[in-house]
């Protein structure tokens, strides 16, 4: 049975792997003039960014290479739904479509087995090749250190989506995702739309939701003038003032106060002005940086979830009778 | 004759799809080592009968067994193989290796046989399925089917878009090794006058009804003034249309 799905899915394996040769190919010849630029402006003691020497040099380097690293994570946010529209959408649609379903119905092998042994075959290559590229446009991005894009928080969406698990936990979503819709719809086209529309409805609204997966951590200061100081770029989920008794202060009125007073006078003590209203606290609810691990396992296993239903559901609508 | 080697029984067995009832009341019987015609108009329900033996379709009512088992969605009864009008064939494969993908699909199977097969239809091994002309194609779909050594074929319209050498050709084929391996065979085909001197068996529907079901040689005997087996299923299916 896996040689049947391997010789049916060489094309796909060869565009895959010619893609991935090409991609990786392209990007190690990025990074390597990247690094030459770096060490042509001798930026490696700029590091971390802030520090004195060479601003303008790191701005001149920036001004290069930013947006291409951006568009790097890019490439990598936008490789599962490729794998779900053009790998999975097909996997049964195009069976169904051309007729083929009758003959591998028609063999002695249970249907069962032939979705899972297609789901395995077709699938884990992609998943490889999606797990490869990820850590090579990982690798060209660290190389840029505080200069790329891993400068920004690591919670920032480009960079969180194209780390850990995420890129393998997206690609086996949208690859399930499409199997389930080519094997219930029959059609290539109607599987692709679906898969795409679909993809990209859930990772919006699973990204938008995520943050309240993992508890966040409170920091309080008692210096009303500036928010704590946070150590590492955790991600902020909420922030403001407390009351004497601990309380989150959501009235704004004493913040207006303050800046009305500004107005007027030109000028406040905003610290002693908080205090007058009833402000005694800062506070932060933040997601520190070292736990961006557990969010990604947490977001991971909600697409890893859906996945397994997606499998069930192909197994069941290849096994229905019509 | 025990459930396990009957072929094929039906029981008031039927099928509705969404535009309506496309089988109705079906009660049959095929026999075993039979070559069995299955005849009857366009839309008669031959295919729908053939779908629902093989486990494609699943009747609406009624019951159904193929050697004793009911076919399900699961897989296909290991004994029984199937060629439809279509003969769906994965056109980039080449001749080998969609031999090989019947041995890997088919625990019995018989690979010297099925190269057999494909060598007395003098079909190139290294072909692409899909440069294959319409008869060629057949030969390796019948090739498929009989590699798997089955006990009952299947076969829905398998000639209809030869020309009138290859229909004979293969047909001829087909009752040869079908005969010497005792293999039951249900064949559909509109060409009535050339199922005469291959089949032995009659099942004629008509309006998604089983109108006659019998030996050949009986309902010749029954029917004394229709003397060929098409004329007598023309004249059936006259009656039902006038109907």
């Amino acid at each position: 049975m896996t040689w049947i799905v391997w010789r049916q899915q060489r094309p796909v394996f060869i565009t895959l792997v010619a893609g991935l040769v090409v991609s990786v190919a392209a990007v190690l010849l990025l990074r390597a003039g990247m690094v030459a630029d770096l060490q042509a402006g001798d930026l490696a003691g700029c590091l971390p960014f802030g520090s004195e020497c060479g601003i303008r040099a790191a701005d001149g380097f920036q001004d290069t290479w930013f947006d291409r690293l951006r568009l790097a994570q890019g490439t990598v946010l936008a490789a599962p739904v490729l794998i779900g529209v053009f790998i999975g959408a097909p996997l049964f649609a195009r069976e169904f479509e051309q007729g083929t379903h009758a003959l591998a119905f028609t063999q002695s092998v249970g249907r069962t087995r032939w979705t899972v042994t297609k789901f395995l075959v077709a699938g884990l290559p992609a998943l490889v090749v999606v797990g490869v590229y990820q850590l090579v446009v990982h690798s060209w991005l660290e190389a840029a250190g505080e200069l790329g894009p891993l400068s920004a928080s690591t919670f920032y969406f480009t960079s969180f989506d194209a780390q850990g698990v995420s890129p393998l936990a997206y690609t086996l979503f949208a690859y399930t995702l499409g199997m389930a819709a080519g094997a219930l719809f029959k059609r290539t086209l109607v599987a692709m739309t679906v898969t795409l529309g679909l993809f990209i409805a859930a990772r919006v609204l699973i990204g938008d939701v995520r943050e309240s997966l993992v508890t966040p951590t409170r920091l309080i200061t008692n210096d009303l003038d500036v928010n704590a100081v946070v150590p590492g770029r955790p991600l902020v989920v909420d922030a403001g003032f407390l009351d004497s008794g601990g309380a989150v202060v959501a009235d704004p009125t004493p913040m207006m106060n303050c800046t009305d007073r500004a107005d007027a006078q030109g000028g406040v003590d905003w610290s002693a002005c908080f205090r007058e209203n009833g402000l005694a606290q800062r506070y932060a609810d933040i997601v520190p940086a070292g736990q961006a691990t557990t969010l990604h396992l947490l977001e991971g296993s909600i697409f890893a979830g859906l996945a397994v239903l997606f499998v069930l559901g192909s197994t069941w609508a290849v096994r229905r009778q019509v | 004759m025990s459930q396990r080697e009957q072929p094929v029984l039906a029981e008031r067995l039927g099928k509705k799809y969404s535009r309506g009832w496309a089988l109705r009341d079906c009660t049959l019987e095929i026999p075993a080592g039979r070559i069995v015609a299955l005849v009857g108009p366009n839309g008669a329900g031959k295919s729908t009968l053939m779908g629902m033996t093989t486990g494609l379709l699943r009747p609406t009512e009624g019951r159904i067994s193929v050697f004793g088992d009911a076919p399900t969605g699961r897989g296909m009864h290991p004994a029984v193989a199937f060629l439809t009008q279509a003969k769906p064939l994965y056109p980039q494969f080449t001749v080998t290796e969609t031999l090989r993908y019947g041995r890997n699909a088919n625990p019995g199977w018989d690979q010297a046989y099925a190269e057999e097969l494909v060598e007395k239809a003098r079909v190139p091994f290294a072909a692409k399925v899909g440069t294959l002309s319409g008869g060629q194609r057949t030969r390796v779909a019948l090739a498929l089917a009989l590699g798997k050594r089955p006990r009952l074929l299947v076969l829905d319209e398998p000639l209809a878009d030869l020309d009138p050498l290859a229909r004979e050709t293969v047909l001829t084929t087909l009752v040869r090794e079908c005969r010497a391996q005792g293999i039951t065979v249900l064949l559909s085909s509109h060409v009535l006058a050339e199922l005469e001197d291959v089949c032995d068996h009659l099942v004629l529907l008509a309006g998604g009804r089983v109108r006659l079901a019998g030996d050949v040689s009986d309902l010749l005997r029954a029917h004394a003034d229709h003397r060929t087996l098409s004329g007598l299923a023309l004249a059936h299916m006259r009656v039902e249309v006038a109907a």
